[in-house]
């Protein structure tokens, strides 16, 4: 019953995930493993995210100057911009974007590791493989994944500037006053972050399950790349939903 | 990988700090600021024959400066209309019991705030008190519509004070 | 005289994997210090025999006794012995993030609470025994098939453990690799007074360090005793298994194939 599979398989996911929880302990290598992590899927995800910020930024004002316009509102552009970016396309596009790039490499790494045996002799060398492998990419991402966003959005917003008011000829100091009365720190800016981070910390996991438990063949480690990145997004999607109807009132 | 070692240790690091410095930047530069959780915050009522487009969470002002939020809104089951909640930021605290409040736009499309206009009177309003004098939103499209068919004549109006362009006071 | 406990001994023991019965009927003992090679056809069960070894299969049916106890389900005694078996696996298993030495250092750095110098000599020490002393800051990606397996086999010692499980380590070597790593189990086996289980079904490499041989084949093993005494079998399996043969009691021609139609008859639709 195919019912009955997907829950299991949903099961052994949770027990994964609070095995994750549980073999997070701060000792030196962990932490070594941890800045080595950051550096793989965070500090190297920055180009895509920083490019995708710009141009998310400049079509954002693109369509949104052009439909405010008709309106007489064009001055209400960067708000537009503003609470857009913060509240939903900063978190998600940064999210898939994350999962895009590190959340399949994430995936491929673990697929290989089970493939090459080196899964097998952790466990055999008495080292839990989720401890040395799994829960070090976790927090990493947790860690990075909000800092992705904020750069994702600081470049949305150069790029959004530097269209409305140098090519579009809006006036520079009315954008920012727009934005900041509009953009609530708390409501707005922590919401983002927060999302951020439980994007991260999903993707992560749905990306190291699907990794970790891949067949030890190379046709294995590709399914699984490929399976990670649509769950992880699917997945993704529908917390964000969930999430913005939680905390958006 | 190509990065190891002292290297690595440094790329990550550059990392985190651009990282904070931009949060930090996008948080001063492209937020209101208001950092507080828990500011400390009295409560004024005011009553109202017509809300408009006025949420939780819309901004009080006083002549186009913030000093507080609208914290909620409920209907009076005996009287049919609107109690408004005010929470008012305690350092405005000495608001003249004859301050008026109304239901403004910030301009066509702009969200609907409470605009306070202080009175002159020698004593405040207490926390939890309701302020006297209220002037209901303006329907718009109402106040086109009997102008239109009234044959011209600018129609007598029932809202006080308010004119029916509504006032774009800059933000 | 009495003889020694042998280091590992199998009584009537079945394994399964997923409900399917891999292997029964399993009696075996593993003299302490010999070198054991267990032979048999590609998918006949040998790894899974490992497998039953080092705790990661409980046996069905029947004990496993690894240094006279048996091999336990509580994860703590399971670690302990783990400490005390060294395992070569057939992928090597190095970690590619880390370094050759980081990777021989981890069993030390992990179970021991040994000072850093110490531990880089021992590191040391481990690859200088395996011929790989120059290669201590080298990458896993950046080694050779050969070399990998080596360093893995340093690893594999890195806790000085009286019993080697040595999983297919010829897969993959040119003939110069192979001898070296041949070369390297016997020669460690009898310096370090190791007990060494290796399977593999590279026989014409195994056979000649090996003390005694197995074969593993249909489910069971058909023969155990000496080499000299496996080459002189008349079991027509062990025969062609030993000379190659393309036929003989496994078949050319696999049965699992649609056999109702001629050969020529499929041949000339396809």
């Amino acid at each position: 019953m195919p019912f009955v599979a997907a829950t299991r398989s949903l099961g052994r996911a949770g027990l994964f995930s609070l095995a994750v929880l549980r073999a997070s302990v701060p000792t030196r290598d962990f932490l070594a493993e941890l800045v080595r992590e950051i550096y793989k899927i965070g500090a190297r995800s920055l180009p895509i995210i920083a490019v995708g910020g710009a141009f998310v930024g400049l079509v954002l004002t693109l369509q949104g100057y052009r439909t405010l316009a008709t309106f007489g509102a064009s001055n209400s552009l960067s708000t537009l911009l503003g609470l857009s970016l913060y509240r939903e396309l900063g978190p998600v596009l940064t999210g898939l974007l994350f999962i895009g790039r590190a959340g399949s490499s994430i995936a491929a790494e673990l697929g290989l590791m089970r493939a090459t045996d080196q899964i097998t002799a952790l466990g055999l060398m008495g080292i839990d493989p989720v401890r040395k492998a799994v829960a070090p990419r976790f927090w990493a991402a947790v860690l990075t994944v909000p800092l992705l966003t904020a750069f994702f959005c600081s470049f949305a917003i150069a790029a959004s500037y530097l269209e409305a008011v140098h090519v579009i000829g809006l006036d520079a100091g009315y954008f920012w006053s727009a934005l900041k009365d509009n953009v609530d720190f708390v409501d707005d800016y922590c919401v983002a972050f927060l999302k951020s981070a439980v994007f991260g910390g999903t993707a992560a996991l749905v990306a190291a399950y699907v990794g970790y438990h891949a067949e030890p063949t190379i046709e294995g480690t590709s399914v699984a790349t490929t399976r990670a990145v649509v769950n992880a997004s699917l997945l993704m999607l529908m917390l964000n939903f969930v999430m913005s109807a939680l905390l958006f009132q | 990988m190509s990065v190891r070692g002292p290297r690595l240790e440094f790329a990550v690091g550059a990392f985190l700090l651009l990282a904070l410095a931009s949060l930090l930047v996008l948080a001063i530069a492209s937020t209101n600021g208001r950092w507080g959780f828990g500011q400390s915050s009295y409560e004024l009522k005011a009553r109202f024959t017509n809300l408009g487009q006025l949420r939780p969470s819309a901004p009080v002002k006083i002549g186009g400066v913030t000093i507080g939020t609208v914290s909620d809104i409920t209907l009076d089951p005996v009287k049919f209309d609107s109690v408004v909640t005010l929470a008012i930021d305690s350092r405005y605290k000495d608001l003249p019991i004859d301050t008026s409040a109304s239901i403004l736009t910030g301009g066509l499309l702009g969200e609907s705030y409470i605009g306070l206009q202080p009175g002159g009177d020698m004593e405040s309003l207490e926390p939890g008190e309701e302020i006297a004098f209220t002037t209901p939103a303006v329907d718009l499209i109402q106040m086109v519509g009997k102008y239109m068919f009234s044959g011209g004549k600018p129609a007598a109006s029932d809202n006080g004070a308010q004119s029916p362009d509504s006032t774009e006071p800059t933000p | 005289m009495t003889e020694p406990a042998p280091a590992v001994r199998l009584s009537a023991v079945r394994l399964a994997r997923g409900g399917r019965t891999v292997l029964d009927g399993l009696d075996l003992a593993v003299p302490a210090g010999s070198i054991t090679a267990v032979l048999g056809p590609s998918g006949s069960g040998k790894s899974t025999l490992l497998a039953a070894l080092t705790g990661e299969l409980a046996p069905a049916a029947g004990t496993v006794e690894v240094f006279g106890r048996p091999v336990p389900r509580d994860a703590r005694a399971l670690l302990a012995l783990r400490k005390s078996i060294g395992v070569l696996l057939q992928g090597n298993g190095l970690l590619t993030d880390l370094s050759v030495a980081e990777n021989v250092a981890l069993p030390l750095r992990t179970h021991t609470e040994l000072p850093a110098p110490v531990i880089a000599r021992l590191v040391a020490m481990k690859l200088h025994a395996v011929g790989l002393r120059a290669a201590a800051d080298l990458y896993p990606r950046e080694l050779s098939g050969g070399m990998a397996r080596r360093v893995a086999l340093a690893r594999a010692l890195a806790l000085d453990p009286p019993l080697m499980l040595y999983d297919e380590p010829l897969t993959g070597l040119d003939p110069i690799a192979s001898g070296v790593v041949m070369a390297l189990v016997q020669r460690l086996n009898r310096t370090l007074g190791l007990t060494s289980i290796v399977v593999s079904h590279h026989v014409r490499e195994t056979l000649p360090i090996a003390d005694h041989a197995v074969v593993v084949a249909n489910g069971g093993i058909v023969f155990a005793g000496t080499p000299a005494e496996l080459e002189a079998s008349g079991d027509p399996l062990v025969r062609q298994f030993l000379h190659g043969e393309p036929d003989g009691p496994i078949p050319f021609d696999s049965r699992a194939f649609d056999n109702s139609t001629p050969v020529d008859a499929r041949v000339k639709a396809a």
